[in-house]
Formats: structure tokens, C-alpha cells, sequence
């Protein structure tokens, strides 16, 4: 007989417990948990398999776990659960933990995982911007110029050809870096033990990527299966709505950030496509602009209101869930605000409230991968994988 | 001040504690809410430890009872008030009339000819009864009961001319003076509409495991022969769903204890009827306390018994009136998802005092079973306490009889 030694990671353990997953212990592996999941697949299903992995703090079999992202945390199993082990925190729990440990540098992860490393995630932005905001005043001759034809103009200070758009790209391009490297990680993780017989053609990756993004992330259709479970008897918030508008919102902000990026440095080539910012409130991508910010506003009261609502004794909200819910609100909030103060000629809070949007815009985007954003990389590229793998 | 001791319940636990309390020369008054003794036992196919049918062991009793001058019971009666202290109570019963006369008259010729029907709590929905009614052969106190409510306009014309049946007469309230009080309140079957991802009862041919007694029980709705409800033919496979309610914070938060072995009895029932139908029993943990083990591997032997590890979480009803479920066997981490001709909930017992509001001054856990009380001579016996099977229960009668009668020697 082959044997296998446990070797159980007690620090892993009480890792997870303060990553959301507290209750774990609670689990008798009933397998409750696993029927209650409509979306777990018949061979292998989840969380109960996890659940014992957690337990056992077998840290490895769940880092690797693809299962851990095709949960997409309905809250069912939860609900059903006799122990009130909630098996959905705990899966959500091992997922802060990949934030936290799949790339590095390991800093940014850790101050990540708790409220008391805020203040160094947001003292980072705050003191570039700052520094930029200064040099500039310097230049222009004061804190709070106006334009040569009295508007107010963020460009002034923050101009895009020398402040917004490098800071950005690096912080884009950065972050990309750094969730490309994740995906490459995980997607060896998650590579089946052994050799994968495939019958027939074998799909790329590509293929199963639009597969995915078409399939699952347009028209939200997990959300839908989450509801297909046996009737817990409990009522519960449907998440769909919520968060395809947000995620509509992002949908709609990037394209406009894209077209604007375009028009400006497209424009320094040919002058027919330039676009100047501000633009007019009648702009068609200004109209869109407003559309967007409006959705997000939307779809976050959605589900925060949903999170606010949760029954506490089964669902509990960690820090990488408010801290997500936080910055978007931020972002969407100071944006708003920016532009009404530029709007009212309301020049010291335009600025003030414009510095705190960059602030906020780049947390959103430069801590991507460690927060629980990243769930839209991470997530993705597990959906590809179950794909490739045959497991769904 | 009084040495008699009075008993709430005429289950298992009351006649135990109340007949032994009589034999050390106490007055004992039983006072039993439904029309006869006996309790769950007599809804019973058979109980172990010697898997007798439920006549044998409560003839005994009902014989002890008839034969001691010190008993006097009352059927049809509750508990409503208290008063007073240690050795000096004074308990306030009141009682339903029956609508019979006080003997044993055979009315089953004048029932069979009304047309009046409800619902028969008996048999746990399972059949129909009559407004004249006995609920089984071996009833003690062998008297019918007249329910008015049920009686349809011919059948009220029919008992308006029969002898013996009583006109009617208005509830009454009578005072006891007793020493000491022991609850014997026993348990109710988990309520299965509460079940919401079991089907909440309304799945046919989905029953619970008392209801299963009743199916197998020769004085049952079926007279013994193992059918489904739907259509009364013999299922040829059956599946077991163990802690159907128990060992789940959202219902009872403890082990019934009795469930399991239960289920193993009714295992046996199924396979004496059919050797060959296929039983599958999904369970968490099988509990078979003490030289119970026995049973359990009595019925593991079996070819046609199954046993999966893992909790069904979904029933729903499938095509041809079967029950399909879902269960994910643990130890294979596979999701099964199987259709059975029956399916039997193996729902616990919980405490009658659950959510009512009791007339004594009792304390009662978050479950309701009781806590305390042996400080004002109130003692509880049987699955007032906590779950327990029928040999422990007569354990704790005996238990509590003793306690009783420390609590009221010598005055």
C-alpha cells in the first residue's frame, strides 16, 4: 500500500482563520456543503474536499486548487451548513490568502491583508501625487491655478503628457507584469497531476479564454447557476445585477479611458482625431464617461447594500471584501465629485477632491493583483484552465 | 403536605416512573394529554433492545397499572397550573371529556358506519379515522373516543341515538395535592416542513422514519405490508437519509440518538418483506451505542444494504412519484445523484416542551429538554430530558421514581 504523510501546516491554519475563514474548525464533513453547491462539478466537488484540506492546513493541495475559483461564493453551502463551519468563507479565506502569496514583492500582500497596512497603501499615492502636485504648483506659481481662459482644468497641475499618463502606464503596465507572472504561476499549479489524455482536437488556450469571457463573464451566467441549489429555506440576495453593473461600469470607463488616451496622443499624429479634456458635457464619450460613473454608483450601492444585509451568523465580510467595495467607492465618489466642482468653479475642492481621484484610481489599479480584485484575473484564468483541463 | 407523586406523561418514562413509585407504596396520578398510555412506543412496529412488537412490553405495564390500587391516571388531561412548594403542591389538571361511556364499549360497528373523516395523528397523516375512534387494538384504557369536530351531519344523527355514547359535556378543571411532580413529557418527531432542502414534506413518497413504523406496524394504514404512500405498491429500492434535522444548528443541534439504530430496524423490515429490495442508508457518522454494534453488523452483512458516507442535502421529487437525491459520497468525492421508489427521513426527536410554553416552573435548555427542577422536587424521566431509546428511558422512569420518593418519604 502506497503511503501518504500528512504533514498539517498549523500556521497555515491560523492563517486562514484571521483571512475570514475563523469557523473552519466547525467543519464534520457531513458533505453537505459539496450538494449544496449547484455549481460543483459531480467528480471531486467542492468545498467539502477543501474543507478538510483547510482543517488539515494542507497548504499546498489548496494554493493549487483551481476549485477554489469556480466557486463564485453564493453563500449556499454556508446556509445549509449544520455547523456553521462556513465553507464559503473558507473558500473565500484561501483565495485572500493566494492574493496575498502568489506574487511579491510579499509586502504590498501583507499590508493587504489587514486594515492596520492602510495607511502605507495609501501614504504611497498620497505622497507621489503630492510631490507631483508640488512640483507643478511650483511651476505654474500657485497651488490652485486656472486656465488662461478662467476654467478649471486638472491639466493645469496635473498635466497628462508628463504626470497622469507616465505614472499610469508604468502603474498599468506594472501591474500587468506582475498578474501576467501570477497567471503563468497558477496556471502551473494548476496543471493536473500526470499526463492529460485529450480525445480529438485539443482547443488553445485562446479559444477558451473567449470561451470564457463570452460565455461566463458577459452574460454573468454563473451568477444564474448559483441559484440553482436545493432550497435552503433562507433568503439570500441575488449578486447578478450588482455586479454586472459594476463590472459593466469598468467595462465602460476603460473603453473611454482608451478612446481618450487615443484621441490625445493619437492626435499629436493626426490633428482630425484629437481630443481635448475637458471635454463638454455633450460629448458622446463624455455622455458615456457619465453613464459609466453612473452604473458603478449603481451596482456598488447593489452589493453593498447586499453585503450590509447578510445574516452575520452564516456570512461574514473580511477586510479584502470591504477594502474592494471601499476603493471603488472612493474612486467613483471623488470622480463625481471632481468633475461637479470643476462644473460649479468650485477651484480649491476640484483640486483637492481631482488629488484624492488619482489617489484612489491608482490603489485601484497598482494593488490589483494582492486585493481582491484580482479574482478578475485570477478567476479568469482558473475558468481557462478548467476548461483546458475538462472540469466544469 | 402529601406523599403522592405526580406524573406528566403516560409515555414510556411516566408508566415506568409511576408504576415503580405505586409499588413503593406511593398514591401516583399519571396525567396523559392524548386518549391512551402508552406514548411513541405504542406507534412502534416493534422497539428494541428485543425488537418486540410494542403490545408486549406495554401490556405489562398496563397490567402493573391495572392491578395497583394506588394508580389512578388521567387520559385526555393536562397539566395547567402549580402551586405551591416542595411536598406541597397542588396541581390543577384539566380534563377533555371523552364522549363515551365509562366502559369498554366496542363501538367499532357504529364507526365504521359514520362518514366523518380527518386526518389519523396516529398514523402521522398516513390515514384517514373516523370521529369515533380507538387507535389501536391494544389501547389502554380499551375506551373510544368521540371527536365532535369530525362528525358530519348524518354521522351527528346516528351518535345522537347510540347508547353509550356520552351527550356532551364541557372540559373541567380538578385539583391534586402531590409531593412531587416527575415530567415525563416525552418527544415529537422533527416537524419536516421545516426541512426546506429535504422537500418540506411535500415530496411524495418521501416519509419519516416514524411514518415508516406506522407503514410496517400490522395495525398501520398498510396492515403491515411496506408500500408507498402514492400508489401502495412495494418499493424495490429505498434510501435512508440519516440526521434529517439532527446535528444541524438550523434545527435540532444534537444527536437524536435513536435514529441510526432506527434505521437499521427498518432496514430489517424492509428485507424480511423483500429480501432482495436495494437499501442504501446516507449517513454522516453511524451511531450504534454499546452491544447495538451487533445490529449494525447484522444489517451490514446484508448484500441488499448499502451505506454511503455523506449527507443527503437535496430531495426533490423525480417522474413516477419517486424521490430523487443528492448526496456527495465523502469518501469517494462523488456527487450522486439517485432516484428511489421511497425515501425515508431519518428525523430526530425533539423535546415536547420545544416552543410551547410549559405550566410548570421547569428550566429548559435552548433545545427544550429540561435542566433542573430536583430542588422543588420536580423530576424529569424519559425524552423530557434527553434523547434516549427505550431501555434508558425506563432507566431514567425508574431514576426519577426514586428521586420522587426521597423527595416525599416519610410524610
Amino acid at each position: 500500500m502506497a503511503q501518504y504523510t500528512l504533514k498539517p501546516d498549523m500556521n497555515f491554519v491560523r492563517e486562514l482563520q484571521e483571512a475570514g475563514g475563523d469557523s473552519l474548525k466547525r467543519c464534520y464533513q457531513c458533505a453537505t456543503c459539496a450538494v449544496a453547491c449547484p455549481l460543483a462539478p459531480v467528480n471531486a466537488p467542492y468545498p467539502r474536499k477543501e474543507m478538510v484540506w483547510a482543517s488539515w492546513g494542507l497548504k499546498d493541495k489548496l494554493m493549487r486548487d483551481a476549485d477554489i475559483w469556480l466557486c463564485h461564493n453564493c453563500g449556499n453551502c454556508s446556509d445549509l451548513c449544520p455547523r456553521g463551519a462556513r465553507p464559503a468563507d473558507t473558500m473565500a479565506a484561501v483565495r485572500n490568502m493566494v492574493y496575498r502569496e502568489l506574487t511579491g514583492p510579499s509586502i504590498v500582500g501583507k499590508w493587504m491583508s489587514r486594515a492596520s497596512g492602510l495607511i502605507w497603501l495609501f501614504l504611497i499615492p498620497a505622497v507621489l501625487w503630492l510631490v507631483i502636485w508640488s512640483i507643478r504648483a511650483a511651476c505654474k506659481g500657485g497651488w490652485f491655478p486656472r486656465a488662461a481662459d478662467g476654467r478649471i482644468v486638472f491639466g493645469e497641475i496635473f498635466y497628462g503628457d508628463y504626470t497622469i499618463d507616465p505614472v499610469f502606464m508604468i502603474t498599468f503596465f506594472g501591474a500587468c507584469f506582475i498578474l501576467y507572472r501570477g497567471v503563468r504561476k497558477l496556471r502551473k499549479m494548476f496543471r493536473p497531476e500526470g499526463e492529460l489524455l485529450v480525445i480529438g482536437k485539443k482547443k488553445s488556450w485562446i479559444c477558451h479564454l473567449v470561451g470564457v469571457l463570452t460565455d461566463e463573464v458577459v452574460t454573468h451566467r454563473k451568477f444564474d447557476d448559483c441559484e440553482d441549489g436545493p432550497v435552503t429555506g433562507k433568503a439570500a440576495v441575488n449578486r447578478k445585477l450588482g455586479h454586472m453593473l459594476l463590472v459593466y461600469s469598468f467595462a465602460i470607463l476603460a473603453f473611454v479611458t482608451a478612446v481618450v488616451a487615443l484621441g490625445h496622443w493619437g492626435g499629436k499624429i493626426m490633428p482630425a482625431v484629437e481630443i481635448h479634456t475637458p471635454m463638454p458635457l455633450t460629448f458622446p464619450i463624455k455622455i458615456l464617461a457619465n453613464i459609466g460613473a453612473l452604473l458603478m454608483l449603481c451596482g456598488l450601492a447593489a452589493l453593498t447594500w447586499r453585503r450590509v444585509s447578510l445574516d452575520r451568523a452564516n456570512h461574514v465580510s473580511t477586510f479584502y471584501d470591504w477594502y474592494l467595495l471601499g476603493i471603488i467607492w472612493l474612486v467613483a465618489v471623488t470622480g463625481i465629485l471632481s468633475q461637479s466642482f470643476r462644473l460649479a468653479d468650485a477651484l480649491k475642492p476640484a483640486f483637492v477632491t481631482y488629488y484624492f481621484h488619482l489617489v484612489f484610481v491608482w490603489m485601484l489599479f497598482a494593488y490589483l493583483p494582492w486585493s481582491k480584485l484580482g479574482h478578475f484575473v485570477y478567476r479568469t484564468a482558473a475558468l481557462v484552465c478548467a476548461r483546458m483541463y475538462g472540469r466544469s | 403536605m402529601s406523599n403522592a407523586i405526580l406524573v406528566a406523561g403516560g409515555g414510556f418514562a411516566g408508566l415506568t416512573s409511576a408504576i415503580e413509585a405505586a409499588e413503593l407504596g406511593h398514591d401516583v396520578f399519571i396525567v396523559e394529554k392524548s386518549p391512551w398510555l402508552g406514548g411513541r412506543v405504542a406507534q412502534l412496529n416493534k422497539y428494541f433492545p428485543k425488537l418486540c412488537p410494542p403490545s408486549c412490553g406495554l401490556e405489562i405495564q398496563f397490567q402493573r397499572i391495572r392491578k395497583n390500587p394506588r394508580i389512578k391516571f388521567f387520559t385526555q388531561a393536562e397539566l395547567v397550573g402549580l402551586s405551591g412548594g416542595k411536598g406541597d403542591y397542588t396541581a390543577k389538571i384539566r380534563l377533555t371529556p371523552r364522549g363515551t361511556a365509562p366502559h369498554n364499549v366496542d363501538f367499532s360497528l357504529l364507526a365504521s358506519a359514520l362518514t366523518g373523516e380527518t386526518d389519523n395523528e396516529f398514523d402521522l397523516g398516513l390515514s384517514k379515522r373516523k370521529a369515533l375512534y380507538k387507535a389501536m387494538p391494544f389501547a389502554f384504557p380499551a375506551r373510544y373516543v368521540l371527536d365532535g369536530g369530525t362528525l358530519s351531519k348524518s354521522d351527528m344523527a346516528r351518535v345522537a341515538g347510540a347508547k353509550f355514547v356520552a351527550p356532551p359535556e364541557e372540559p373541567r378543571e380538578i385539583a391534586l395535592n402531590v409531593g412531587a411532580v416527575i415530567v415525563a413529557t416525552g418527544w415529537k418527531p422533527y416537524d419536516v416542513t421545516r426541512l426546506a432542502n429535504l422537500g418540506s414534506g411535500s415530496v411524495k413518497n418521501c416519509v419519516s422514519n416514524m411514518q415508516m413504523e406506522r407503514l410496517a406496524s400490522p395495525f398501520g394504514p398498510t396492515r403491515g405490508k411496506i408500500a408507498r404512500p402514492s400508489d401502495n405498491r412495494a418499493p424495490l429500492n429505498v434510501a435512508f437519509v440519516q440526521c434529517a434535522g439532527s446535528r444541524d444548528q438550523n434545527h435540532l443541534n444534537y444527536c437524536s440518538y435513536i435514529c441510526c439504530m432506527a434505521t437499521l430496524k427498518q432496514c430489517l423490515y424492509l428485507s424480511e418483506q423483500n429480501p432482495d429490495v436495494g437499501i442504501t442508508v446516507y449517513y454522516i457518522d453511524l451511531r450504534a451505542p454499546g452491544r447495538y454494534v451487533n445490529m449494525l453488523e447484522k444489517v451490514r452483512a446484508r448484500p441488499n444494504v448499502s451505506f454511503v458516507k455523506g449527507k443527503v442535502a437535496d430531495v426533490a421529487q423525480a417522474e413516477g412519484d419517486r424521490v430523487t437525491l443528492t448526496a456527495e459520497d465523502a469518501v469517494r468525492g462523488e456527487k450522486l445523484t439517485l432516484t428511489y421508489d421511497l425515501v425515508v427521513l431519518a428525523t430526530g426527536m425533539q423535546p415536547s416542551l420545544a416552543g410551547e410554553s410549559p405550566s410548570l416552573p421547569l428550566s429548559l435548555d435552548e433545545d427544550g429538554f429540561v435542566t433542573g427542577g430536583e430542588e422543588f422536587g420536580i423530576f424529569a424521566a424519559g425524552c423530557a430530558r434527553m434523547p434516549l431509546d427505550v431501555t434508558r428511558t425506563a432507566q431514567s422512569g425508574t431514576a426519577a421514581a426514586l428521586k420522587a420518593v426521597q423527595t416525599v418519604r416519610g410524610r
